[in-house]
């Protein structure tokens, strides 16, 4: 702000209302699509300080996850990190952004673990699960993939400067149709994150073939230096994932950036709209597909 | 309405053959500048209760008895005038008001001291504050601030910290008329709200009409903000102006032709980031700055005894450019109105006084970024056109009828995106949308006795939405000016006043309004970047009730001032958006909208000094303000952002000596409700929040001292040129009082361990403020 701002630490009143489920699941087609798995929390208590026996006892077990593609049901099995092999433990770490080796949390997660969904565009999933006389419901639906035509590196705008590069990646938005999109990016492995605008819609460009900016998600939160905003360092590997979601799939993510968007002297709150009945989170559908490049120009 | 016409016209032939009295009419004026004076009084001094009070225009109609009479003049701050005459026939008189005393030591008092107009008149829940008494309060950075200072008065609350925004009884932001010399201002803020578009050099007269809205005003539920430019000395030229701490500004006015027409410029620009500019231009963000400016601009003209005419306009504007030229980035805001008024004064006779304009008013808000081949654009805003006529009739000295047509033109364009990749050219599907707006009015005034008066008004409005459309419901396609909605009201107004005695009074009143426009903000005040939206086939109009009732007493021969009234409203079809909505900038906004109903009640003490040394008020209001939305957490009642359960203001200026002018100001109000973080939980590796119910939480009390003394170094000088010096700190004792709160997550997933916090932030501390103003004539 303009004037000296002052800030001080705030406790809110505590809440009436006990904890809420927490879905967090996917289902992906497409290349290199990963199993179908869910994870099933309860809200924390806002307060100051969190700690690994918080973590843990926020996931919910021994919950029947069943899954339903309208000709087959799969009961997804609880698999939790310290169950693991020493190898499995590697694998899913990295999947999920983490160092195996000194991961104090035991997270849990329920996993088509023998791949039977085999989940395919144009096919609708139901979940129920059932869990301490609680059942909890969602359906998402993968709608056919729209890939990326292409993606390159660039110069970055302004100032020559040839350690960096930005990403210019090119797409044909099919006409007559209503399209979401969800773009996820790591560097040089590990897991992907969103960038700035990780979710789209189509409503501004339906039906176009257009090139646009794709913001690294390293260098795009609020906190970098303007002069890197956005950008890729030469030399480094980016992989792009593409996805095709749903509208609710969308509405959720969406609500989920403009909320971290959104802080700030003038915000309201925003409630992130959940396709979860009896919970809240995400039970999505995607088509995916993979780009990776060396950035250079 | 051939009924409304035909009771109109019978009403008119009986209250004019009944009269046997003649007829004195005319103008009361400033004799130094020859400005109207708004509101003055006037009454037989034999009798006060035969008197009347000057229209906005100057004009006054008094039928009394023939033979030789003596009438007074008044006007606040001004000394009084009383003509001897001797009637045989109607006449016309102008007056010519002296400036009584300095304007430090000028009552706070829309009301003459000679008379109980606030106890005797039927108006209720209406204050008037010329512009010299808003400008020895203290003020923000030493803006002088109408909007500001009106939230100082019982029932009007803030928006928050420092802004220019405020509620009128339970009601929203777009619920106030903001009239500038007749003509809508859609967005009354300047950075971000924090300051007024009104330039007080400029403005001659606000009026607040937060209670029974007369039938001459229509098309917002909460109240009327009426304010009217100066028209400029006709006597001699003079200007005046000022250096404060972030604007400048500078007014000149005089006359076209003496005594007959005059004009006035009036310009006010913020300078801090010109001045930091050779400092920027060092940076990697050179081109980056920031202004907004005011031009005010106005001349009148008489033409005959009978015909006047005035031509007004109004010009301001935010600039935000940043610019960083390193990435061949460029953002670009620019956002303001724009306003003209065209009217013309004509009296066909003493008793009838016809006013006709023409207006046109422009709201505009655009966001441009640029990179390489890369452009977005959203723009935005509102254009009406519009002519209305009123007559002010003066049959008798028990009632004063006035009666009006009004018809709009009203282009309201929602966040039109357009944008480009190359050659690739991207555009939004949503489009402007149009409708025309239309009201007749009638009211009456009426003295029954000399205890009883009552103010009767209807007002029948129509609004359609026409084409060019794409209906949102059935595809069809509407042609240019085509119907595609019509919704018409028909709003009573009625104001009773039952004289207990000279100095006291009861009054009760009603009101029904009915809204067209809408404004909804999804942020917790309103910001430029807000799109009005019209009624339509997707959105009804506002509706809504207000029953009021006062006591009114003056003390201790009109030294002080006291009322008491209570109010409660009903609201039907109140706007807000839905649970989880999104502003991406893209969609029509009326496919986000939810509807549903509003009340608000509560009771407001208001104490006022009129004279001497130490004057001001202390005014307080109990108040609750709820919404009822089906689709917002089941239909839970719940209060609004706008809900104070207390607010108190304490407003003083004490006149130390001609040289030295104090003034004060405590504010306390009951904090602001907001949703509360509730839980939280983790999605992809990030904390979210789930939050409580809406606005179950309330940030701590707001309070707040000001003060300020202006210092005129020679308050006696016989020079042309004079000045005074005015020094304000606002938050005197530096209340961090809060203006948001945020959350902040710390987390490494990784040793599982989580911080997660609540910041509350304040943005005014302690700051004092210099302004240097002068004047020449």
């Amino acid at each position: 702000m303009l004037f000296a701002s002052c800030e001080e630490e705030y406790t809110p009143l505590p809440s009436d209302q006990g904890p809420q489920y927490v879905v967090e699941g996917y289902v992906e087609s497409g290349q290199d699509a990963i199993i179908p798995y869910l994870i099933l929390t309860k809200t924390l208590e806002f307060y100051g300080t969190l700690g690994p026996d918080q973590f843990n006892e926020s996931y919910v077990h021994d919950a029947i996850v069943r899954v339903s593609d309208g000709t087959k049901t799969v009961q997804f099995e609880e698999i939790c990190f310290d169950d693991l092999d020493d190898e499995a433990k590697k694998v899913v770490a990295e999947l999920f952004g983490f160092n195996a080796d000194s991961l104090t949390i035991n997270f849990c997660i329920y996993l088509d673990v023998l791949d039977q969904l085999q989940p395919a565009e144009g096919n609708r999933y139901d979940l129920k699960i059932t869990v301490d006389g609680d059942t909890i419901t969602s359906t998402t639906y993968i709608p056919v993939h729209v890939p990326l035509d292409s993606m390159r590196f660039l110069p970055p705008p302004g100032d020559p400067n040839d350690t960096l590069a930005q990403l210019a990646c090119y797409l044909s938005d099919p006409p007559n149709e209503q399209n979401y999109y969800r773009i996820l990016g790591n560097t040089n492995g590990g897991s992907f994150e969103p960038g700035l605008a990780g979710v789209e819609e189509d409503l501004y460009f339906d039906g176009k073939s257009f090139e646009f900016q794709l913001l690294n998600p390293q260098t795009s939160e609020n906190d970098v230096d303007p002069d890197i905003f956005g950008l890729y360092f030469v030399g480094d590997t980016i992989s792009v994932k593409w996805a095709s979601i749903d509208e609710a799939t969308f509405n959720f993510w969406n609500t989920v950036e403009f909320a971290k968007a959104n802080q700030g002297p003038f915000s309201s709150y925003t409630r992130l709209q959940s396709n979860i009945v009896g919970g809240i989170g995400i039970w999505g559908g995607y088509s995916v597909s993979y780009n990776t490049k060396i950035v250079d120009y | 309405m051939r009924g409304i016409l035909s009771l109109l016209f019978c009403l008119l032939f009986f209250l004019g053959v009944a009269q046997k009295a003649y007829t004195v009419s005319g103008y009361v004026k400033d004799d130094r500048s020859g400005e109207t004076l708004i509101g003055a009084n006037v009454f037989m001094e034999s009798d006060p209760s035969i008197g009347t009070v000057t229209n906005t225009y100057g004009f006054y109609s008094i039928t009394i008895p023939e033979g030789k009479q003596r009438i007074v003049y008044s006007y606040l701050g001004y000394h009084s005038k009383t003509e001897e005459i001797v009637l045989a026939e109607n006449q016309s008189i102008n007056i010519n008001l002296k400036l009584g005393i300095e304007m430090q030591e000028i009552v706070i008092s829309e009301k003459a001291e000679e008379e109980d107009d606030n106890v005797e008149s039927t108006s209720m829940g209406r204050i008037t504050l010329p512009v010299e008494q808003i400008k020895v309060l203290p003020a923000l950075l030493g803006e002088i601030d109408i909007l500001k200072t009106l939230q100082l008065l019982p029932g009007v609350s803030s928006a928050g910290e420092g802004s220019a925004g405020f509620y009128v009884r339970g009601g929203g932001a777009d619920q106030n008329l903001i009239l500038l010399d007749e003509a809508v201002v859609y967005n009354s803020g300047h950075f971000l709200g924090f300051f007024s578009v009104f330039n007080a050099d400029a403005i001659k007269n606000t009026t607040l009409i937060k209670g029974g809205i007369p039938a001459v005003y229509g098309g917002r539920l909460s109240s009327v903000i009426d304010i009217q430019m100066k028209e400029g000395n006709n006597q001699q030229f003079q200007g005046e102006g000022g250096i404060g701490t972030i604007s400048a500004r500078m007014t000149v006015e005089g006359p076209i032709v003496k005594n007959k027409g005059s004009f006035l410029v009036s310009g006010r620009r913020t300078y801090g980031f010109d001045l930091a500019q050779p400092a920027i231009r060092k940076t990697d963000f050179a081109g980056t700055n920031y202004f907004f400016y005011d031009l005010n601009a106005k001349m009148n003209y008489q033409f005959s005894q009978k015909d006047r005419v005035y031509l007004s306009g109004y010009v301001g504007r935010d600039v935000l450019t940043f610019v960083q030229p390193g990435r061949d980035f460029q953002f670009k805001l620019p956002y303001g109105n724009g306003t003209a008024t065209l009217r013309w004064n004509h009296l066909f006779n003493d008793k009838l006084f016809f006013n006709l304009s023409a207006i046109y008013n422009d709201y505009k808000f655009k966001v441009n970024f640029e990179q390489e081949q890369f452009r977005f654009e959203v723009a935005s805003g509102v254009r009406d056109y519009s002519a209305k006529f009123d007559f002010d009739y003066f049959p008798s000295n028990e009632h004063q009828l006035k009666w009006g047509l009004q018809a709009t033109n009203h282009k309201l364009s929602p966040n039109v995106v357009t944008g480009s990749s190359g050659d690739v050219e991207f555009a939004s599907t949503v489009t402007p949308k149009y409708g025309n707006e239309y009201a007749l009015y009638l009211q009456d005034d009426w003295k029954i006795s000399p205890w009883f008066r009552i103010n009767l008004g209807l007002r029948a409005t129509m609004f359609q939405q026409v084409g060019p459309y794409v209906s949102g419901i059935d595809g069809k396609v509407y042609k240019s000016g085509e119907v595609v909605k019509t919704f018409s009201s028909l709003e009573p107004r009625a104001f009773l006043t039952t004289t207990l005695n000279p100095n006291a009074s009861l009054k009760a009143g009603i009101t029904s309004t009915t809204q067209y426009l809408h404004l909804v903000s999804n942020s917790s005040s309103t910001l430029p970047a807000d799109v009005w939206v019209p009624s339509s086939e997707l959105v009804n109009p506002q509706r809504g009730w207000q029953y009021a009732a006062g006591y009114f007493q003056n003390l201790n021969n009109n030294m002080f001032e006291t009322s008491v009234e209570v109010y409660y409203k009903s609201l039907k079809d109140q706007i807000d958006y839905r649970e989880s909505y999104v502003d991406n900038s893209v969609q029509e906004v009326e496919t986000e909208f939810v509807f549903g109903e509003g009340e608000a009640y509560g009771a407001e003490f208001f104490v006022r000094k009129n004279k001497g040394k130490l004057n001001g008020w202390v005014g307080y209001t109990i108040s609750k303000a709820y919404r009822i939305f089906p689709d917002i957490e089941n239909g839970r009642r719940y209060p609004t952002t706008y809900d104070r359960t207390h607010d108190l203001s304490v407003v003083a200026n004490y006149n130390f000596s001609r040289k030295l002018t104090g003034g004060f100001v405590f504010v306390y109000a009951t904090g602001k409700t907001f949703t509360p973080p509730q839980s939280i939980y983790l999605i992809d590796g990030e904390f979210q929040t789930d939050y409580g119910p809406r606005n179950s939480q309330r940030l701590e009390p707001y309070h707040r001292m000001d003060v300020s003394l202006t210092f005129t170094p020679r308050p006696d000088s016989k020079k042309d040129f004079k000045s005074n010096w005015v020094f304000s700190i606002y938050n005197a004792y530096n209340r961090k009082n809060t203006f948001f709160v945020y959350t902040d997550y710390e987390s490494n997933l990784q040793a599982g361990t989580a911080t997660i916090k609540a910041y509350k932030v304040s943005i005014f501390p302690i700051i004092p403020s210099i302004t240097w103003n002068f004047k020449w004539q």
